[in-house]
């Protein structure tokens, strides 16, 4: 799932371990969302948007990967 | 509180070289009552040697970091799908034995019973998993 983790991450000056650890997984997991292989937890994507002061939406782009939608 | 307690435990560095060694004992003690000790001393060092390895690179590799201290969401889906792979494949070499020991004109055992087992132990599972919700 295509996010902007990398984009506020960078912005706020932050490593990719330094975040890892605010959020309490590994490093590769972090990398691993911000190169859209993984796609994080319910409550992992939270606190990620909480960190950041945005919402889950702002930050993972769910189009068209959400159960049932449908192209019109 | 026991299920933290024990996922402590789990977590600790020192668990999988500890239950590998451990598991080595329970070998040289199975090949000992078998009158086979120098198979059970060979057991015993393997999975001690195993064990060593992966207390030594735990800090340096991801993978044997997951398998012991770092255990977070995503190593545990790893490792979850991980466990499926190797059912799959367990499974799958136990209907092949089954079938080549019934074609052998063999009645197919263990591996029938074996076989049942892993079916009964996966239906039992997706009924259980399925009323928790």
């Amino acid at each position: 799932m295509k996010n902007q983790v990398r984009e506020l991450r960078t912005r706020r000056g932050l490593a990719q371990g330094q975040l890892a650890e605010a959020m309490g997984v590994s490093r590769q997991t972090i990398n691993s969302i911000e190169n859209d292989r993984y796609t994080p937890s319910l409550p992992l994507a939270i606190a990620l948007a909480r960190y950041f002061g945005v919402t889950v939406e702002e930050m993972f782009d769910d189009q068209g990967s959400l159960p049932g939608d449908r192209s019109l | 509180m026991i299920k933290d307690r024990c996922q402590a435990i789990a977590r600790s560095k020192w668990f999988l070289p500890l239950f590998s060694l451990g598991l080595g004992g329970v070998v040289l003690l199975a090949s000992w009552l078998g009158g086979q000790l120098g198979a059970g001393v060979y057991g015993l060092v393997v999975l001690a040697v195993f064990g060593l390895v992966l207390l030594l690179l735990s800090g340096r590799s991801e993978t044997i970091r997951g398998l012991t201290t770092g255990r977070d969401e995503r190593f545990a889906m790893i490792d979850l799908r991980a466990t499926a792979v190797a059912g799959l494949v367990l499974i799958t070499a136990v209907i092949v034995a089954w079938l080549v020991e019934i074609a052998r004109g063999h009645s197919g055992n263990p591996y029938g019973w074996l076989g049942a087992l892993g079916g009964l132990a996966y239906i039992l599972a997706v009924a259980f998993f399925r009323w928790r919700g």
